[in-house]
C-alpha cells in the first residue's frame, strides 16, 4: 500500500468516566501514536470526552452477520429476566395485605 | 476609557504593564492563529488537516479572550482591536508573522510557539493579576494537545527520510531566531516583573530552552548554535508579510467599518 | 479484523443469484440496513461506491470556495465559525471516504481519480464564490439544499453510509444556522451589504435549483436506486422540499430570486419554477463549470505537496515507535 493507505484504527470515545467507551469511527494512522493526534480532533471536536482508544482494526474479530442467528434464542429463556417472574401477583393471592 | 473600580484602583503604570503584556500575547495567538488557519482544506492528510484548524481555532480563540481582558483595561472590544487596527500597531513577534511555509515549517513554528505559550500559561497561572491567572489556568488543557501535537510531529518528521529530516533542519535554522525572538523584553519588563504579573522574559527564555532543546535532539535534529534572536516586534517593527497579512484580515471589515458583520 | 463487503456470485447468471438477491431486497424492504460482510448485488455496491465517492469530493471540494474565505472574515465570530465549517466539511469527506472504503474502494484511489479529474463532485462547487455575501449564501442554501438530501439519505439501506450521515446532519444545522446568521446580518445591514446578499443569491439561485440534479423524467437510475433504498426520495420531491421551506425565510428577507416563474401552485401544493438547463449541469459537473479546473488543481497541489509528509510518516512507521510521554499516554 502507498500513500496514507496505512492501517485502520477504530476509534472508541468515552464521554464521561463512569460511562462506557462507544465506537465512532475510523482513521489511517502509520502507527498508534499517529492515529492518537489524528483521531482527537475529528472524534472529539464538539463531544465531551475524557478518554479515547485507538485500536488497529485487524486486532478485532467480528462475527458474521450471516451468523446473526446463532445470538437468537430458540426457546423462552424468560427465566432469565425480572419480567418472568409473576410474584407481586402471586404473594397479593397469599395473604390480604395491600403493600407487598 | 471606561474602566471598573477594580480596575481604576490601579496605578497607571500597574495598568500600563499589564496592557502591554496582553497586547502581545493577545496579538501572537491571533497571528499565528490566523496563519494556521491557512491550512483549512490544504493539509497533507485529511485528518491533519482538521486537527491543525482545531489548533488555529484555539490559538485565535485564546487571542480574543485576552482581548476581552484589555478591554477590562480601557482598551476597544475584540473586534476592533483585530480587525479596525493598522499592522504598525500590533505588538506580535515575528514568529508569528513568517508565511506559512510547508508542513514543516508550520509543525516546527507551532511546536516551538507552543513551547512558549505552555512555560508563558505555567508561570501566569500564579500571576498576582487574578483575572489573567483564571483565564490561563482554563486554556493549559489545549495547549497540552497542542504540545503532544507538536511532539508527535516533530519526532515522527524529524528523522523519518533524508527529505523530511532536511525540511524539518531548514525550518528550524530559519525559525529559531524568531522564537528566540518572542522574549525580546519591552520597556514595561521591570514593572511587570515587580508587580508580580508575569517573571522576566529571561526567565522564561531559559525555562523554553530546557523545554524545546532536548525535544529537537530527540527527533534527530540540531538545535542551531548561537543563533541570535530576531527582535522588534514588540515595538511594532514588523517585516513587510504583516502588513499584507493585515489586509487580508481586514478586506472585508473594511468594506464598512461600522456595519455589523 | 478488516470488514469488507462479500463480493460472491452477486451479478445476474451467477448460480444462486435470484434467490440471494430476493432475500436481499425483502431484507432492504423491511428497513434492515445493509453492512460490510452482508451479499449484496454488484450493482448495489457500484452505485452506492459511485455515490458516495461523489459525496467525498463534494465535501473535500466544497471546503474550497469557502476555505479561501477565512482569512477575510470579518469578525472573531465568523473566523473561527467559517473555520470550523471548513474544517467540518473536510471532517466529512473522512468519514465518507472510510464509508466507501467498506466497499472496497480504497481511500487512496478515490482521492487520486479526483485529481486526475475522473471522478466528479457537486455541480455547486464548480463556480466563484466572489464576495462575502457568497460565503453567507453557500452556508446557508447551499448546506440546506445538502441537508433535504442527506437527512433522506441517511435513512437508507448502507448501514456505514448511515451513520456517517447521521453525524454529518448534526453537524450541518450549525452550519445552516452560522449561514442563516450571517444572511440575516447582511439582509438587515447597511444598503451595500444588502446588495452584496441579493448580487450573490442572484448569481447563486441557478447552481442552487440544480443541486438535487436532473428532474425525474431525465433520470435514468431513479427506481432501483429506491428500490434498494439508497435513495428514498426523487430529484424533484428533494427540490420541493427545499424550495417549500426555504422560500418563505428567502422572501422573509426581503430578498428576490432571478426566476420570472417562480409561483407557488395552490392545486398541486408545489412550486413551479423555469426547468434548469440539465444540459448545462451535466457540462458543469463534467468539469466544463467556470472554476472546475481550479478546484482540482487546489487538490491536486494540496496532495502533491503534501506527499513528502506521507512518505516520511510511512518511514517512520517502519522505524523504531516513539517513546510518548506517560502521563500523556496513561494506559
Amino acid at each position: 500500500m502507498h500513500d496514507t493507505q496505512w492501517r485502520v484504527f477504530e476509534v472508541f470515545h468515552q464521554s464521561t468516566r463512569g460511562e462506557p467507551h462507544v465506537h465512532v469511527g475510523s482513521v489511517h494512522a502509520p502507527d498508534a501514536e499517529s492515529a492518537v493526534i489524528l483521531a482527537k480532533e475529528q472524534f472529539s471536536r464538539r463531544q465531551a470526552c475524557v478518554n479515547m482508544w485507538v485500536v488497529p482494526a485487524e486486532a478485532i474479530t467480528a462475527t458474521r452477520y450471516e451468523d446473526a442467528d446463532m445470538f437468537q434464542h430458540g426457546t423462552d429463556k424468560s427465566y432469565r429476566e425480572a419480567f418472568g417472574y409473576e410474584t407481586t401477583k402471586r404473594a397479593r393471592a397469599v395473604g390480604d395485605m395491600q403493600e407487598i | 476609557m471606561t474602566l471598573t473600580a477594580e480596575h481604576s484602583a490601579l496605578a497607571t503604570a500597574h495598568r500600563e504593564a499589564l496592557a502591554d503584556l496582553l497586547l502581545r500575547m493577545a496579538d501572537d495567538e491571533l497571528v499565528i492563529g490566523h496563519r494556521n488557519s491557512e491550512w483549512t482544506g490544504f493539509g497533507p492528510i485529511l485528518e491533519a488537516d482538521i486537527a491543525f484548524s482545531s489548533m488555529a481555532q484555539d490559538e485565535i480563540g485564546h487571542a480574543q479572550a485576552y482581548y476581552r481582558l484589555l478591554q477590562d483595561l480601557g482598551h476597544p472590544d475584540a473586534d476592533t482591536m483585530a480587525f479596525a487596527r493598522p499592522s504598525a500597531k500590533f505588538r506580535c513577534s515575528s514568529l508569528v508573522c513568517l508565511p506559512r511555509g510547508d508542513w514543516a515549517f508550520s509543525v516546527v513554528r507551532q511546536f516551538l510557539y507552543d513551547a512558549a505559550e505552555s512555560v508563558r500559561l505555567e508561570a501566569l497561572a500564579s500571576s498576582s493579576y487574578a483575572p489573567l491567572a483564571t483565564l490561563v489556568r482554563k486554556l493549559r488543557g489545549e495547549e497540552k494537545y497542542h504540545l503532544l501535537h507538536g511532539r508527535t510531529w516533530m519526532m515522527k518528521l524529524g528523522s523519518a527520510n533524508d527529505e523530511s529530516h532536511a525540511r524539518m533542519q531548514k525550518a528550524i535554522d530559519e525559525l529559531f531566531p524568531h522564537a528566540l525572538g518572542l522574549f525580546e523584553p519591552t520597556q514595561h519588563e521591570s514593572a511587570i516583573a515587580s508587580y508580580g504579573i508575569q517573571p522576566r522574559e529571561s526567565v522564561l527564555l531559559e525555562e523554553w530552552r530546557r523545554s524545546v532543546e532536548p525535544v529537537i535532539r530527540e527527533a534527530g535534529l540540531r538545535v542551531p548554535a548561537n543563533a541570535s534572536p530576531v527582535h522588534g516586534g514588540r515595538t511594532g517593527k514588523h517585516a513587510p508579510a504583516l502588513a499584507e497579512m493585515i489586509d487580508a484580515m481586514q478586506k472585508v471589515y473594511r468594506i464598512d467599518p461600522s456595519a455589523k458583520w | 479484523m478488516v470488514m469488507l463487503a462479500e463480493n460472491r456470485n452477486d451479478k445476474p447468471g451467477d448460480p444462486g443469484f435470484e434467490e440471494r438477491l430476493a432475500a436481499f431486497e425483502d431484507r432492504v424492504a423491511r428497513g434492515d440496513k445493509v453492512e460490510p460482510g452482508d451479499w449484496m448485488p454488484a450493482d448495489y455496491r457500484i452505485e452506492l461506491v459511485r455515490l458516495i465517492h461523489v459525496h467525498s469530493n463534494s465535501e473535500i471540494c466544497g471546503a474550497l470556495p469557502e476555505g479561501g474565505w477565512i482569512p477575510h472574515a470579518p469578525t472573531f465570530k465568523r473566523k473561527l465559525a467559517l473555520c470550523a465549517k471548513v474544517q467540518d466539511e473536510v471532517g466529512h469527506a473522512q468519514l465518507l471516504y472510510r464509508a466507501a472504503e467498506t466497499l472496497g474502494k480504497p481511500r487512496e484511489e478515490m482521492l487520486q481519480e479526483l485529481i486526475d479529474g475522473k471522478a466528479k463532485f457537486s455541480n455547486v462547487f464548480h463556480y466563484p464564490a466572489k464576495t462575502w455575501a457568497d460565503v453567507a449564501v453557500i452556508a446557508w442554501l447551499i448546506d440546506a439544499a445538502a441537508i433535504v438530501n442527506q437527512t433522506m439519505m441517511s435513512e437508507g439501506s448502507y448501514g456505514p453510509y448511515s451513520r456517517a450521515l447521521k453525524r454529518i446532519c448534526y453537524e450541518e444545522a450549525f452550519h445552516l444556522t452560522h449561514g442563516y446568521d450571517m444572511c440575516i446580518t447582511l439582509a438587515t445591514g447597511t444598503p451595500v451589504q444588502r446588495e452584496m446578499l441579493q448580487d450573490a443569491l442572484n448569481r447563486w439561485w441557478k447552481p442552487i435549483m440544480m443541486f438535487h440534479g436532473p428532474a425525474d423524467k431525465e433520470s435514468k437510475h431513479t427506481e432501483k436506486l429506491m428500490r434498494w433504498r439508497i435513495k428514498l426520495k426523487t430529484n424533484d420531491q428533494q427540490r420541493q422540499q427545499f424550495l417549500k421551506k426555504y422560500l418563505p425565510k428567502i422572501f422573509n428577507l426581503k430578498l428576490t430570486l432571478p426566476d420570472p416563474n417562480l409561483r407557488y401552485d395552490e392545486a398541486a401544493k408545489e412550486w413551479r419554477y423555469t426547468e434548469p438547463d440539465w444540459a448545462e449541469f451535466l457540462s458543469v459537473v463534467r468539469g466544463n463549470g467556470p472554476m472546475s479546473a481550479e478546484r482540482v488543481q487546489s487538490r491536486r497541489l494540496a496532495h502533491e505537496q503534501g506527499a513528502w509528509v506521507r512518505d516520511a510518516l510511512n518511514a517512520a512507521a517502519t522505524n523504531q515507535p516513539v517513546p510518548m510521554p506517560p502521563a500523556v499516554l496513561a494506559s
